[in-house]
């Protein structure tokens, strides 16, 4: 016997109830592709972001000197010159980026705000952000510190100190002693990340710049950046070996953001994809149910005939796998097509949490991705028929073929 | 040799106790191997009843039921669905063919189920769809046939296995007289070939003459009279 067959005659005897099953399960599909597909293209910008920002590999003193006060006590990463040159005869690393991080007051003639600062190699820092720190007319002097004692300020900041690029402005620290240290340094520019702790509040100047000022060669961390991101537990293992005293994390570890963020997505589009299973789930079960109650005198005749309840309940499973295995189908290209439609028209999202501006929405499509979640929710459905048939098989014959 | 079936002092009751309707009452009858027994009485006597408590597909509500020697009462669900398959062939008021199934499968269905070949099942089938003017119809699904033909079918499907016993619903109901004919002659030949029983619920007089012998039954209970 062709049950395989005679399934595809009893899905298609029965027409509007099988389109509606189809249509519930491809709905689905097509929101939980959709979501999980936006999800993941979230988290790889999260994580290039948090790449990007920190570096794959960030190399710090194992053993920073309590906080005291001043700014002193973030610059405790000593002989880290050795350190950049070693690593840079490592063929898997791209860059190796020095940052030193202090505080203080900046002003002007007119204002005076509050800034962190970051000393950086002025050649490199800004090749590695990418999209996410957009600078804006960076003046050339900037990456010849010896010219020119230069600032770079985030772009909030530079409009609360009403400061245009060329004019000069004061950087003034507390030093490890208690006395105020100052430097005159000349706007050069400004960046833009997007969240507000970094553009109203932000500087940069070049580790020259930032060491007269300190009064210190230390830095806060070297930023490793690497070729391939996949090299980076290894290179890790090995750094922590090989160097003394230092500390080497991943950017994951220090990227607090992107944990907040995934975290935060994670919850929306599970209880998300819950509610679609839950609610797929229920469709199926409500129409299943209908539909053998209404088939219940050739179940009847079936079981009369000596049919064991199992293959009952075997061809009605069958038949459920069919129209789910369609619907996954219709499903996955709805999604497919959908998705190429929103990454094509560069819809926005809004500003995630901690950010000011929102971003292009862009839906991955990934075939691995696809079938394990088509997989799921053929799981549901035939799960949602299993329970709906289950009592079918137990009815009495006599007064279903009366 | 034990009778094919004994019944004794079968009743069946229906609903709660308070307006109980009793559809059998205190039945008691026998049926020989190779014996053609038709029950006649009005609609509403409890015809159907009694047939599908002999056919294994109802429970009375007290007596005894013997099929072949075996006290059925002491069969589970899964033993009484084995005697259907292997040893009790239906014909339903209602021809109850699967709508999904050809008329080929539909016939051809009670040979699966006892595991028949695939030949054996080929050669029986088209046996008997030449016997019952069917051939021109073997590959149409049964929403395609008048109700002749479904009725035919349903003759066939149960008779294509041999069973010991074969249990008839107003068999002729939808039938002309040519066809009546020709099932109780393929009935004929299997109780000859094989001393399979027949029992069979019919108002038609040419199909109650071809029986061995008949009772009544008026309100649940055996009809002296008749
Ligand atoms: N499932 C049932 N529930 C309640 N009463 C029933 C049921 N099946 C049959 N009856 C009643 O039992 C009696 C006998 O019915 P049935 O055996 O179908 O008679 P027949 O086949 O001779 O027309 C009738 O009064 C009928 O109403
Ligand atoms: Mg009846």
């Amino acid at each position: 016997m062709n049950w395989p067959l005679i399934a595809i005659r009893n899905i298609l005897r029965d027409g509007t109830r099988v389109i509606s099953t189809l249509l519930i399960i491809a709905t689905g599909l097509t929101a939980l592709l959709l979501g999980s597909g936006f999800m993941l293209s979230t988290y790889d910008s999260l994580q290039e972001m948090g790449m990007r920002t920190e570096g794959h590999l960030i190399i710090i003193d194992d053993n920073p000197a309590p906080l005291r006060g001043g700014s002193h006590q973030q610059l405790t990463l000593d002989n880290w010159q050795a350190i950049q040159t070693s690593l840079w005869n490592d063929e898997r690393v791209l860059r190796v980026l020095p940052r030193a991080h202090f505080e203080g007051l900046i002003v002007n003639s007119n204002n005076s705000a509050v800034f962190f600062a970051s000393g950086v190699d002025p050649q490199e820092e800004f090749r590695v952000h990418g999209p996410f720190l957009r600078t804006t007319d960076v003046l050339d002097p900037w990456i010849d510190p010896s010219k020119n004692q230069d600032v770079v300020l985030g772009v909030q900041l530079a409009r609360t100190l009403n400061a245009v690029t060329g004019d000069l402005l004061t950087l003034k620290i507390m030093g490890s002693d208690g006395e105020v240290n100052q430097i005159a340094v000349r706007l050069a520019g400004t960046y833009q990340n997007g969240t507000p702790e970094i553009d109203d509040h932000t500087l940069m100047v070049s580790l020259t710049t930032a060491a007269r000022l300190l009064g210190t060669n230390n830095i806060s961390q070297l930023s490793i950046y690497l070729n391939q991101s996949q090299n980076a537990p290894a290179l890790q293992a090995e750094l922590q070996k090989s160097l003394n005293n230092v500390s080497v994390q991943s950017w994951q570890q220090r990227s607090e953001l992107y944990h907040k963020v995934k975290s935060l997505y994670d919850r929306i589009f599970g209880v998300m994809g819950l509610i679609i299973l839950v609610v797929v789930f229920l469709a199926i079960t409500n129409t299943v149910s209908l539909a053998t109650y209404q088939r219940r005198e050739e179940i009847a005749t079936l079981s009369a005939l000596g049919t064991r309840p199992v293959r009952i309940y075997t061809n009605f499973i069958l038949e459920a796998f069919l129209i789910g295995i369609t619907a996954t189908i219709l499903g996955m290209l709805f999604a497919y097509t959908a998705s190429h439609a929103i990454n094509l028209s560069e819809l926005m999202m809004p500003p995630p949490p901690g950010k000011t501006e929102g971003y292009p929405i862009f839906i991955y499509i990934s075939w691995p991705h696809y079938l394990l979640i088509s997989l799921v929710l053929i799981t549901v459905v035939i799960g949602a028929s299993l329970l709906a048939t289950y009592n079918t098989t137990k009815i009495n014959i006599a007064t279903a073929l009366a | 040799m034990p009778a094919r079936l004994s019944l004794n002092a079968i009743s069946k009751h229906y609903g709660p106790e308070s307006q109980q309707v009793t559809a059998l009452n205190e039945v008691s009858l026998s049926l020989e191997e190779g014996e053609f027994l038709a029950i006649q009485g009005p609609s509403g006597s409890g015809k159907s009843t009694l047939l599908n408590i002999c056919g294994l597909i109802d429970h009375p509500s007290s007596g005894d039921y013997h099929l072949n020697g075996i006290a059925v009462a002491q069969l589970n669900e899964q033993q009484r669905c084995t005697h259907r398959r292997q040893m009790i062939g239906f014909i339903f008021q209602r021809h109850q063919l699967i709508p999904a199934m050809t008329v080929y499968e539909n016939i051809a269905y009670p040979l699966l189920l006892n595991n028949i070949s695939a030949k054996n099942t080929r050669y029986e089938v088209e046996q008997i769809l030449t016997t019952l003017d069917l051939m021109q119809r073997r590959k149409h699904l049964p929403r395609q046939l008048s109700g002749g033909e479904r009725q035919r079918v349903g003759i066939a499907r149960a008779l294509i296995k041999r069973p010991q016993l074969v249990i008839a619903d107003e068999p002729s109901a939808s039938l002309d007289h040519q066809h009546t004919h020709t099932g109780l002659q393929l009935m004929r030949e299997l109780n000859q070939a094989f001393g399979a029983s027949f029992l069979i619920a019919s108002h038609d007089p040419f199909v109650i003459d071809h029986c061995d012998r008949r009772i009544s039954l008026l309100d649940g209970r055996m009809d002296d009279r008749a």
